[in-house]
Parts: structure tokens; sequence; C-alpha cells
């Protein structure tokens, strides 16, 4: 291109550019003079078209190499001179003052950074002028274009051994000295970072990932080993997770601000490996640890400590594991009260003692209004309902409603519930309290909220058999006696009974309202009936229970019913039955009750009283101020002894003395006898006898209860295996044990050993029968011994 | 030298307007984007234009970039080291490049026009003038049929 055209038109004229004048020397001493001009900022008087032409013309002269190399020389030159005159005599003393120590660091930072900017700003200012040897040059002889030539340079002759060493050790300094709580140049540090961020050793690895992120990780690591076990035994819990959460807090910030963001995981691991994963179940330990915060509602603190132990993996479930053992702890304290009968209020307020006063007063007006025999199950159902409320709103506030900690969580209620025998009668008892009409000062809405809460912790209720049992006694207890709060809260509460456990579980509950609906239709028409006929003697009402769906005995107490009543039920039946051919009446007088009216010598009173008591009354009627022995009432009524004495006790002993006893007492003796008390006064003119409630069940009959429900468990695992192997024919042992379970889980949880004692009785009936390889068993298809399988 | 009297010439010549002009760094990019530029020939010639389309060549882009700092740069005025007829060319085609940079895949480019108007006798040194400029001149003129290589 230096010589003159070869072809074309002779019109056309050779550049006159680029002729023999140009010298090699006399450019190149001209462009290392400006580019030293350049090297200590003088580029504002250099022409940047001289300069830029000088390169060019080097480059078109075959003198790319010699430029390239008296550039890198002069880079290399002025390196050297500024690390000499610039960065080495501000290498740190070594001190050990923090203060100096810092001053120093930060000082030989500066001029790092300070450097490092003059050098990256000239190499720009030479990469412009040297641009068409980059253009041309660089790529032809295989070598770094400027820019890259520059980071090269610098890495060689700043980043090398005592000087690197030292910014290292710097940085490191600075970092310690901001963990140490003091103030730092954050720009400065971040300034010399990024120039080891700017820094490659290869494609792939910066010197900041070979040299730096090492030693940061290292200092780290020694740094908080010490703090965790200075944190551990210096603070107690919540200042303990408080400054760890700090910690973290910072150390991100940090990395953000002047580090490099790829530190953030390694840095951060660190400090889930020194700060949390030896020390979390420790803290939890601390008497300040879970359990008090969860005493005092420390929600903030709950919080951050479910923050930090889901940071680590195994955090979670230590934390998991503390809360399931709290709060079954709490669950036991909360049977261990309800155990102890006589201290009802004392023992509830235990776990929970912030809300102890608010329980108080609840358990007073209970007290007031519950007779004291239900007054543990009513103390156990509110403490079960507080500890959850309790935990619940932790869970929301503090666990971030989370699914693993609520599992934990049902896992505890759940155990502690079971563990007290008496979990299922108790809360059906509480239901019953609840649903009983007119005994709280309470609107249907707060029953409502109480109801729904209770439905939750029926759920944890692993024997729900035993719970429909207890319930369904209570219920036709409150549909017998008129007792039900409103007919809209039974149904809503049947209806909760019915999603949670199914069909079966509430149908004969429902058989039992249809039951009622009848009744009175029947008892209607047959006012209807007999009033055509002549004026009733006394008004009858009458409930007609299908029997299976009711729980009482198929046969009733036995009791002489007097002719008065006798013909008045004789007439009853007739009708019925008239109505409904080839049924069966059975009367159940120990459930009914009566209004009388009965004179006193002061006024006429009207008394509702059992129909039991009727009957005792009425033996007074014929024997005016004389003595009845017990044995003669007895012997009268033929009713039996338990039953006759509860009765008298009502009549005798309560509030209402109807009857005198001799000699007065508590207990109702063989040998008292009784006279009618004349003199009786009351204010009102209406009054009702409560028959002596029927206690809690004392344990032979809760032996009895439980046998019976073994007997009726057997029946239903026998058909359960049944249905099961039916449909599959074949099975081994532990899916059939382990299906049979699943199926029956929402009834009760059935014992392997008692599915096994099942199969092998199937076996010998003839059911089943043995695999070939004594694991499994096949199904028997039999026509007989059917009915006595299909009981549910 | 002759080409470094020519260069001195010019240096001389620009310096009463950068006394005028000292403020522009301060001037935001949009600014200065729309801003002017004098380009001079080595022969006295000079051409104001637009910053924008002076940038077109990427030797003068860098040479009027701040980060750099040369004098240029500050004064805003070019030395072109060429004649006055190839500096008009150059700005011709930066003009031409700079108008037809964004129109749309359809309409025509008038290429073969603008060669045409590039006096024979002209053409080796503006090709060697456009290779210093480093701008897709001395491509266009190499290859004025490819107009995928245009710019």
């Amino acid at each position: 291109m230096t010589t003159a055209p070869r072809r074309g038109k002779p019109k056309i004229m050779a550049p006159k550019k680029h002729g023999p004048e140009f010298s090699v020397d006399k450019t190149w001493t001209e462009l290392k003079k400006n580019i030293r001009e350049i090297q200590i900022q003088n580029a504002s008087n250099l022409s940047f078209e001289e300069n830029h032409r000088f390169a060019y013309n080097m480059v078109l002269n075959k003198q790319g190499e010699t430029l390239y190399k008296g550039v890198k020389d002069l880079v290399v030159e002025n390196l050297d001179s500024m690390a000499k005159e610039r960065i080495e005599p501000v290498f740190p003393s070594g001190t050990t003052d923090a203060t100096v120590l810092s001053d120093e660091d930060s000082r030989l930072l500066r001029k790092v950074k300070d450097v490092w900017e003059e050098h990256t700003n000239n190499m720009i200012r030479l990469g412009q002028i040297l641009k068409y040897m980059d253009r041309v040059y660089t790529k032809t002889a295989n070598v770094p274009q400027t820019q890259e030539l520059g980071l090269e340079l610098f890495l060689k002759q700043i980043m090398k051994t005592p000087i690197k060493d030292h910014i290292v050790r710097s940085v490191l300094n600075q970092i310690r000295h901001e963990r140490d709580g003091c103030p730092i140049g954050r720009s400065t540090v971040k300034g010399c970072v990024d120039v080891f961020i700017s820094l490659h050793i290869d494609h792939s690895t910066t010197i900041y990932k070979r040299d730096l992120e090492p030693a940061i990780l290292k200092e780290s690591e020694e740094f908080y080993l010490n703090e965790g076990v200075r944190l551990l035994a210096e603070c107690d819990a919540p200042t303990f997770l408080s400054s760890v959460e700090s910690r973290f807090k910072d150390e991100d910030s940090r990395v953000h601000h002047y580090l490099s963001s790829q530190t953030s995981g390694p840095l951060l691991a660190i400090l889930d490996a020194t700060l949390l994963v030896p020390h979390l179940l420790k803290v939890i330990e601390k008497p300040s640890g879970l359990d008090f915060m969860i005493d005092s509602n420390k929600f903030d603190d709950l919080t951050r400590l479910m923050d930090l132990c889901v940071k680590v993996p195994s955090g979670l479930q230590i934390l998991r594991s503390a809360i399931k053992e709290s709060i079954v702890r709490r669950g036991k304290a909360i049977n261990d009260a309800s155990r102890s009968d006589d201290s009802t209020n004392a023992g509830g307020e235990k776990p929970v003692e912030e809300d102890g006063s608010a329980k108080k007063d609840k358990g007073k007006t209970k007290t007031r209004a519950a007779p004291a025999g239900i007054q543990p199950a009513l103390t156990w159902v509110f403490g079960v309902l507080t500890l959850k409320d309790k935990f619940d709103e932790l869970w929301r506030k503090s666990f971030k409603s989370n699914r693993e900690v609520e599992s934990s969580m049902i896992g505890a209620f759940q155990s502690f519930m079971n563990m007290n025998n008496k979990a299922s009668e108790f809360l059906s008892f509480f239901i019953d309290d609840h649903l009983k009409k007119g005994l709280k000062g309470k609107t249907d809405d707060e029953v409502e909220v109480v109801l729904e809460k209770t439905i939750t912790v029926f759920r944890f209720i692993a024997e729900k058999d035993i719970f429909e049992r207890y319930y369904k006694r209570h219920l036709s207890k409150r549909l017998l006696n008129g007792r039900s709060v409103s007919d809209d809260a039974e149904r809503g509460m049947l209806a909760k009974l019915k999603t949670e456990c199914g069909f079966q579980f509430t149908q004969k509950m429902e058989g039992m309202f249809i039951d009622m609906r009848v009744s009175a239709d029947t008892s209607r028409d047959y006012a209807n009936h007999i009033s055509q006929s002549k004026t009733p003697e006394l008004d009858l009402s009458v409930i007609i229970m299908t029997s299976g769906a009711w729980p009482v005995p198929q046969t009733p107490p036995v009791c002489i019913i007097p002719p008065r009543l006798g013909s008045v039920c004789e007439s009853f039946q007739r009708f019925y039955l008239s109505r409904h051919n080839g049924r069966r009446l059975t009367w159940q007088p120990h459930l009914g009750s009566a209004d009388v009216n009965i004179r006193f010598n002061a006024r006429t009173h009207e008394v509702n009283v059992s129909t039991f008591a009727l009957v005792i009354l009425l033996l007074f009627e014929d024997v005016e101020d004389d003595h009845l022995s017990y044995n003669h009432i007895r012997e009268a009524t033929n009713i039996e002894e338990g039953e006759l004495k509860r009765h008298l006790q009502s009549l005798a002993c309560t509030k209402f003395k109807i009857l005198r006893k001799h000699p007065q007492s508590r207990e109702i003796d063989d040998a008292d006898s009784f006279t009618f008390n004349q003199d009786f006064t009351y204010p009102g003119k209406k009054f009702k006898i409560a028959t002596v409630l029927s206690k809690l069940e004392n344990n032979d009959e809760r032996r009895d209860t439980m046998e019976r429900i073994e007997e009726e468990r057997k029946v239903i695992m026998e058909a359960c295996i049944v249905r099961v192997m039916k449909s599959r024919k074949n099975m081994s042992h532990n899916d059939l044990v382990h299906e049979v379970s699943s199926q029956l889980a929402s009834k009760f949880q059935p014992e392997p050993s008692g599915i096994k004692r099942c199969i092998e009785r199937l076996i010998d009936q003839e059911y089943l029968s043995r695999g070939d390889d004594r694991k499994s068993y096949g199904y028997i298809v039999s026509l007989f011994y059917w009915s006595g399988v299909q009981v549910q | 030298m002759a080409d470094n009297s020519d260069v001195e010439m010019n240096h001389e010549t620009a310096e009463p307007v950068v006394n005028n002009s000292t403020e522009d760094p301060s001037e935001s990019n949009a600014a200065r984007a729309s801003d002017w530029v004098r380009l001079q020939s080595s022969d006295g010639f000079s051409y104001l234009v637009r910053r924008k389309v002076a940038q077109t060549s990427g030797t003068i882009r860098t040479m009027l970039d701040p980060l750099g700092g040369y004098a240029e740069a500050n004064s805003r005025i070019c030395a072109i080291n060429e004649r006055g007829i190839i500096v008009e060319k150059l700005v011709e085609y930066m003009s031409f490049k700079s108008h037809y940079e964004n129109v749309g895949p359809k309409e025509e480019i008038p290429v073969r026009d603008f060669l045409e108007r590039i006096p024979p006798e002209i053409v080796l040194e503006l090709l060697l003038a456009a290779d210093y400029q480093d701008s897709k001149f001395h491509t266009l003129m190499l290859h004025p049929l490819t107009t995928d290589k245009l710019w």
C-alpha cells in the first residue's frame, strides 16, 4: 500500500503519505514522550489525532511489534514506579493498636485503589490511541489487546507477593474491624476488592476467588466459631437470637456492599455452621429459651428463632421436636390437673400462666353452673383449647404458618391428648355442657366459636368410637330432657362431626333427631285422639325411640308403675299399636319426667320431677304424715337399688326437701325412713327437682364401657378384614394390616396385634386361608357364618 | 514531516475555540449527541458536523470520547489529516450513513448514486482515509453490492 497503485488510470493520484520520510525511531520517540505525558495525567494537552496517527503509521510500517513491546515496557515501568513510590511506603507497620492499624490498612487500600484507578484510566487512554494496533496487529500477533494487557501487567507488577499479601491482610483487618463494631471506609475496601474481582488468572477464575475469598472465609470461620461460643456463654436466648440475626444481616450487607455476591453463599454457610448448627439446640433449651418465649408470648423472638432455624437443614427439625416437647409437657400438666379432681382450678392454671386470670374467671362461672363432677372434664378441655389457641397464634405469628411445624404440633396434641384415656369422655362432656340450655350467659355465636374449636381438638382424638359412644349418651340425655340449647346448634354440631368422621358416624344420631320429630307428631295425634273421647286424666307426651339408635338398655330398669299412670300408658300403647302394626313398645320409665302439682301447707307448687321420683311421691299420697321405710319404698316401687337411692337423695337431700329423711344425712341408708315434708316452702310457684346427676363414670363403669368397646372393635375389625380380603382375594400380612389400619383410622387406631388376633380367628372360622409362603392370606368364599360378621 | 506541520497549523487555529467551549464536559450525553463539532482538513477547510454524525467514524468517536480527555475532546475541533476534498467526501459519507442507518429493510438505499459521486481520481486516497477513520466506508467502497455490509 505504500507504493504507487499498480493499476488504474494514470489520472488517479497515489496517496502522498507514508513515504520514505517515515522514521520508526523518530515516531516512537515522540509517541513514547506522549505516553509518559498520558501516564502523568496530561492527556488533555495532547492531540489525539497526532498520537493515533503515530501508532497508525508504526503499525502500517510493520512496526507493530516494536510499538507493542514499547508500550508494554512503558506500562511496566510506570506500574513499578507507582508501586515503589506510592504503595510500598504505606505498608502497615504491624502495630497492635486496633485504631492505628485500621487507619494504616485503610490508607494502604486507598492507595492501591488510587493506583488501580489511575492505571485503568491510563490504559483506556492508551487503548484509544492504540486502537489501530488493537485492530490490526494484536490479532495477527496473537497477543492480548491493550486493555487486557493493562490487566495482565497490573496483576503481574502490583498483585504480587509482598503487595498482594499486605492488601489481603488489610482487607481482612478491615472486615474484622467492622465486625468488632467500628466503622470503616467501605468504599475503599470495595475499591480494592473490585480490583481482585477484575483480575483474572484464566477465563473463569478471578484472583478474588483464588486469593481473597479463601482468606476471608477462613478468617470468618475462625471469628464466628469463637463468636458462637461467646454468645452462647454470655447471652440469654433472645439476645443470642437477635445477635445472630444481626450478624447474618451484617454479613449479607457486607457481601453485597463491598465483597462479591459470589461469596454470599459460602460465607452465610459458615455462619450457619458456626452460629446455628452447634448452638441451636442449646439455645432452645436455655431457661430463657423456647419455653420461656412461648410462656411470655415473645412473638418477635420466636419469629427470629424460626427464621434462623429454617436456615440450616437440621434446624427446623430441632425446632419442631422442641415445640412438640413443649406442647406435650404442657399437655401432660393439663392431664395431671384433670386427674386430681379436687383441685379443679389450681391445676389448670399451671400450663399457661399469663392466661391464668382469665381462666380462673371462666372456671368460677363453671363451678357455679355445672355440677362438680364434670368440672375436671371442663377444665381439661378448656385447658386443651387454650393451649391450642396459644400455639395456633404462635404458629400464625411466629412460625410463618409452616406446614411442618403444624404437623409437629398436631402430633404433639395427639400424643398428649391420647395419653388421657378420658379424653373422648371429657370432650363429649364439654360439648354437652355447651349445648345444654340456659346454663351460660353466652350467646349462640360464642358457643358456636367454642364448638368450632372443640372440633379442631376432636380431630386429635384417635379413639373416635369412644367419643361417639359418649356423645350419643349425652345427646340422648339432652334430647329426652329437652335440655338442648337449640335444634340448630345440635344439628350444627352434628354436621361438623359428619364432615369430620363421615356419614356413618352420625347416622344413629340423626336417627335420634328423626325420632324426636316423629314423637312430637305422635304425641299430638294421641292428644287429639284422646280429647275426642274423654277429658284426659293427665297429659302424656311420649318419645318413641327406635331401638338400637339410642344408647338405652334393651331391658329397661323395672318399676312398678302405679295404676293411675299405668292406665294412661296402656291407652297410649293401644293407640300407637293400632296405627303401627307389628311394633313393640318398651317403656323406659327411668328416662321420663313429670310435672305435678303438690299441695304443701303454705301453698301449691308445680314441680317437675323424674318419673321415678313421681312414682315414689305417689306412695306418700295415700299415707298422710306417716313414715315410709326405705325397704317399704323399694318393695312398693321395685326400683333398682342404686337408682332408687339416687332419686330419694334428690327428693330429700338437695335444695328442695320435699321429703324428710330420718335420720338426716347426705347419703341414703337402708335403715332410713321418709316422711312427706308438709312444711316445705319455696318463693316461686314452679321448680324443678333435678335428679342427682350421674357423675363421670366410675372406674367399674368405665371398665365395663371399655370392654364393650373392645368387643365392638373386634367385630368391626373382623368385618373390615373380610371386606378387604373379599375385594383383594390375596394379600400379604403387612399389606392387610396396613390397609385395615388405614380404613379404620377414622374410628380408632387398631393395634396390629389385635388385627393379627382377628385374622387368626377368621382363619379358624375358615374365612381366610394361610398362603403357602406363610406371610399372606387368601379369601375363602363361604356361604355360612356370614351374619356374625356383617354387623357394621 | 509535512503531516506534522499541518497538524500544528490546525492546532493553532483551533486554539481560540478551546477557550470558548471549556464548559462542555459538564453537558449531558443527550445534549452532547446533538451538539456540533468541527472537522478541519489539512489544507485549512473546516466542516461543522453534528457530533452524532461525526461519531459514525470510530476514530473520531474515540477522539471525542470525554473518557480519554484528549485535546480534541475538550476543544471539539478534530484535525483530520487529509485534504479538504477527502474530508468533504468523508463527511458526505457520514451524513449518508447516519441518514440511512435506521431506515426500514424495504426502503432502497441509493448506494450506487452515492458511489458514482466519488471522483475516480481520489478513490485510492479516500480508501486509505476511510480505513484510517475506522468507518465502514472502505467496506462500502470495496463491496458496493452487498448492502448488508453497508455499515
